[in-house]
């Protein structure tokens, strides 16, 4: 039962999502723009390119669906929503997140061609640099929580959320949600002016629809993660809990959206130094701050 | 007899002689150090089972599992740090062309 | 014993088996990359399979990382990447099989013959098993842990320190 509420939230979250990015991009809202231009994708012909790696081609986009999918499995809605309540789920989401890497490489060796070989490697590159980042956060939520469960994180944030608790950690996650989702200012594996395209840029048709749901799912999936960490998940007064896991998800998913495109896109070495000297140094002191934090004040 | 047992050990025996002919048999540095991957995989594989179907009172078992994963992380960095000097002072990591390492 | 544990555990074993047997025998160096990606994924699953979850997931999430690493490792080190070319990478194969089936056999016959007695006991909960495990890092085992840490940051240091570009003043 839970499954397929979870589903359908997570479809209508993904609804949301497009229609916001399609705000973002286009400069207009419309809500039916996302449905006309999926119908469109699958009404197009399936152009393959020449000699690809045909099982590397096909894999790709299906793997970063299912690393989407699964990194939504351990996220909770309300208490007792959730698919699978895992006693180390905060890692698991790790695990599932670090498979879109695989996919994009895939997707990136796959086709033969130039431009999608240098978006999946340039991936690599960002890869190296949030892999970090997306850890090290994740470790002084739970050593908040005194748990690896999602659940158990959300419940240790009544009192105070995260993100006031540990603000460094906060902004150290979302700057590496941005780098997993590649959204602007760090799309480099996609990166439109440079790449036209990038890994997405030989697939045509169904695929492409798969990779872009699957990418659309990854959004939400990191939104829900950054309000199971740091928003305090269901909790909230007067509304129910799902609600207010629904309307924080949203929100966040339309910040990352919107406030990056204002940036200049983030070159990977700039990001790789940024993130090595100084975010990794940021990420120590915000375990070694929430330690002392947590062992002194008892909130 | 344990049956779950058995199955395990038997996984961790194939990639232990997996490993070895691939460690053995391949002239790339690189393939070598997959190789050795497949190796200290298999003796992965041994330690959980043991742990799990003999002795789950006892978590140095997974301490020794997590020391393992970090040797496989380490023996990929300092391979691959080998490789790159190799590759910058000969332009190659062929094996068959390293015959000056010879004592 | 029990049906459910001995299929997956047969299941996930052969993945691994078969995905291994792939590193080797591909010419495409990505495939050979992520085919060992998978067969790690597998003795990951495997570990869940044996409620290991905590180690099980380590493994599949470690895994990804390094395999991707290695895979770009191998386009750049390797005459052949795509594979295009049908080379021959291998060398004494007839002495590597000789010595990766003698290993396989012997331990076979080891593992067939030792005879495992006993019932299977039960293991506790994962998050017990979490407990238990921070338990024995942070107590019994610490100084063991402490010096893995050590030991990553000097491998960390030594292989920077081969792999650096060498400058002009270092040159004789």
């Amino acid at each position: 039962m839970s499954i397929v509420l979870v589903l359908l939230a997570l479809a209508i979250g993904c609804y949301l999502v497009a229609v916001f990015e399609g705000w973002a991009v286009h400069g207009r809202f419309s809500l039916m723009r996302p449905a006309i231009s999926a119908l469109a994708l699958l009404g197009r012909e399936q152009i393959l390119p020449r000699t690809p790696d045909r099982l590397f081609f096909e894999t790709g986009p299906i793997l970063l669906l299912v690393a989407g999918l699964l990194s939504v499995a351990v996220i909770p809605l309300a208490p007792g929503l959730i698919i699978t309540d895992l006693a180390i789920g905060a890692l698991f989401l790790n695990a599932a997140l670090a498979y879109v890497l695989v996919a994009l490489i895939m997707a990136g060796w796959g086709p033969n061609g130039a431009y999608a070989m240098v978006g999946g490697w340039r991936f690599l590159g960002q890869f190296i640099a949030y892999a970090m980042l997306i850890v090290m956060p994740i470790t002084a939520v739970a050593m908040r929580a005194e748990s690896l469960s999602t659940t158990q994180i959300v419940l240790s944030q009544a009192a105070l959320w995260n993100v006031v608790y540990q603000p460094i950690g906060f902004v150290l996650f979302v700057i590496a949600a941005l780098g997993v989702a590649w959204l602007p200012p760090i799309d480099l594996p996609t990166g439109g002016g440079d790449l036209a395209g990038g890994v997405e840029a030989e697939y045509t048709g169904a695929r492409l629809a798969v990779w872009r749901l699957a990418r659309l799912v990854i959004v939400v999936a990191l939104s829900g993660a950054t309000v199971t960490f740091y928003f305090g998940g269901w909790l909230g007064p007067w509304l129910p809990g799902w609600a207010w896991t629904a309307l924080k998800t949203v929100a966040v998913a339309a910040a990352m959206l919107t406030l990056g495109r204002h940036l200049p896109r983030l070159r990977e070495e700039r990001y790789l130094a940024v993130s090595w000297k100084l975010g990794i140094s940021l990420a120590l002191a915000n375990i070694f701050l929430v330690g002392v934090i947590a062992l002194l004040v008892p909130i | 007899m344990i049956p779950e047992l058995m199955i395990a050990l038997s996984v961790g025996a194939a990639l232990f002689g997996v490993g070895l002919y691939g460690a053995l048999s391949q002239t790339n540095l690189v393939m070598i150090l997959m190789g050795v991957e497949l190796v200290l995989a298999s003796a992965l594989v041994n330690t959980v089972a043991f742990w799990r179907y003999l002795h789950p009172d006892v978590t140095a078992a997974k301490m020794y599992v997590l020391i393992v994963m970090a040797v496989m992380a380490l023996e990929m960095a300092v391979g691959f740090g080998i490789a790159v000097a190799r590759f910058r002072a000969r332009g190659s990591v062929e094996m068959e062309e390293a015959r000056e390492l010879k004592g | 014993m029990s049906l459910g544990p001995v299929l997956f555990l047969a299941f996930f074993g052969i993945a691994a088996i078969w995905f291994g047997v792939v590193v080797f025998r591909t010419q495409s160096m990505v495939r050979s990359a992520i085919a060992l990606l998978f067969s790690q994924t597998s003795v990951g699953a495997m570990f869940l399979v044996m409620q290991a979850e905590f180690l099980g997931v380590l493994q599949i999430m470690m895994m990804a990382t390094e395999m991707s690493v290695m895979a770009i490792f191998m386009v750049m080190f390797m005459m052949d990447p795509g594979g295009m070319g049908k080379m021959d990478m291998t060398h004494q194969k007839r002495l590597s099989l000789r010595a990766g089936g003698i290993g396989l056999v012997a331990a076979l016959v080891v593992i067939w013959t030792a005879g495992w007695q006993g019932p299977v006991p039960e293991v506790p909960g994962a998050d017990e098993q979490a407990r238990m495990l921070g338990r024995e890092i942070l107590g019994r085992s610490m100084f063991i842990f402490e010096s893995a840490a050590l030991m990553i940051l000097t491998a960390m240091i030594a292989a920077t320190m081969v792999a650096v570009a060498p400058q002009e003043r270092d040159r004789p």
